[in-house]
């Protein structure tokens, strides 16, 4: 099956993504023998990246089945064009760059037009973060722990949630982003501060309602 | 980061927080150099804790970069089937 605007090559990588891909042992030779159709590499492959491509997609589509199902399309994809990988970037960036375009892809076939986040991702009013001149808020605890960052960020409306995921946990430059969403840079800017001030005041309700129970439980 | 309009002006915090996106798309609160701006930030409790919020989310971020989530066993047999079914899996690696 051959995929419209997939790109397969290997493209310029940002710096940061070598840092955050670093090589993993038996990974090289197991690309070797896949690109010969070695059926146990392609295991070794699958076992090598599986939680990290499954993890990608959870977090971008916000639901298990179709997580699943993105998995399996990502893998399928990478067995078929393996050959094409000539190691000129970090294996695992050129996995995680595939995946992301086959979910954004599948979005857009569900009809989530992501030409424009604007006006197409930009979420309600009632899910947009408040703004934040002159109040007297005390700030995070600076303890916020892995549950509840993942909890808020996957609260996040689809929007930026998207530019969240692929700046701030994925490493992509928001030039690289406004390519994959067909925004401006100035747009994949805005919406990841926008999803960050949204995460600040999930992650306060949050600690907010942990004290109340703290102090209920205390009486 | 310097803005020239803004060097010689008391910024309020929605002029302040307008800027912020830019800010950390340079490298984050150390790459404010604007005079007008560092004076806001280093008065202004709620924007120096604001910055502080959203730098401390921004370096918390990367720690979801190692997975948590496992898929089902289901997802490696549906693979394997699909690598069964099609044989250019196989042969279109080897013609490379």
């Amino acid at each position: 099956m051959e995929v419209q605007g997939l790109q397969m090559t290997e493209n310029k990588t940002a710096p940061g993504l070598f840092k955050r891909n670093p090589p993993i042992a038996g990974e090289a030779e197991a690309i070797e023998r896949a690109k010969e159709g070695d059926s146990e590499a392609f295991s070794k492959l699958y076992a090598l990246h599986k939680r990290r491509v499954y993890t990608l997609c959870l977090r971008m589509l916000g639901n298990v089945s179709e997580a699943e199902d993105m998995t399996q399309e990502a893998f399928l994809h990478l067995f078929r064009k393996i050959g094409s990988f000539r190691g000129e970037s970090a294996f695992s960036t050129w996995l995680h760059r595939l995946t992301v375009n086959l979910v954004l892809m599948h979005l857009r076939k569900k009809g989530l037009q992501l030409v424009s986040l604007e006006e197409t991702i930009n979420p309600s009013e009632e899910d947009s973060p408040k703004r934040d001149f002159g109040s007297r808020d005390t700030q995070l605890a600076g303890s916020v722990d892995r549950v509840a960052l993942e909890r808020a960020v996957a609260s996040l409306p689809p929007g930026y949630r998207m530019v969240f995921v692929l700046h701030d946990v994925e490493g992509f430059e928001h030039n690289e982003i406004a390519v994959m969403l067909e925004c401006s840079t100035g747009n994949s800017k805005s919406q990841l501060h926008k999803a960050r001030l949204k995460l600040r005041e999930l992650l306060r309700q949050s600690e907010s309602t942990q004290q109340a129970d703290l102090k209920e439980a205390a009486l | 980061m310097t803005l020239n309009n803004s060097r010689s002006k008391i910024l309020s915090c929605a002029e302040f927080q307008e800027q912020l996106p830019d800010f950390f798309a340079a490298g984050g609160a150390d790459s404010i150099d604007d005079p007008a701006l560092l004076e806001h930030l280093k008065t202004c409790e709620n924007c120096s804790a604001l910055v502080r919020d959203l730098q401390y989310i921004a370096d918390q971020a990367r720690q979801l970069l190692e997975p948590t989530h496992e898929p089902s066993d289901n997802v490696w047999k549906k693979i394997q089937e699909g690598l069964a079914s099609d044989p250019s899996y196989a042969a279109e690696s080897n013609e490379k």
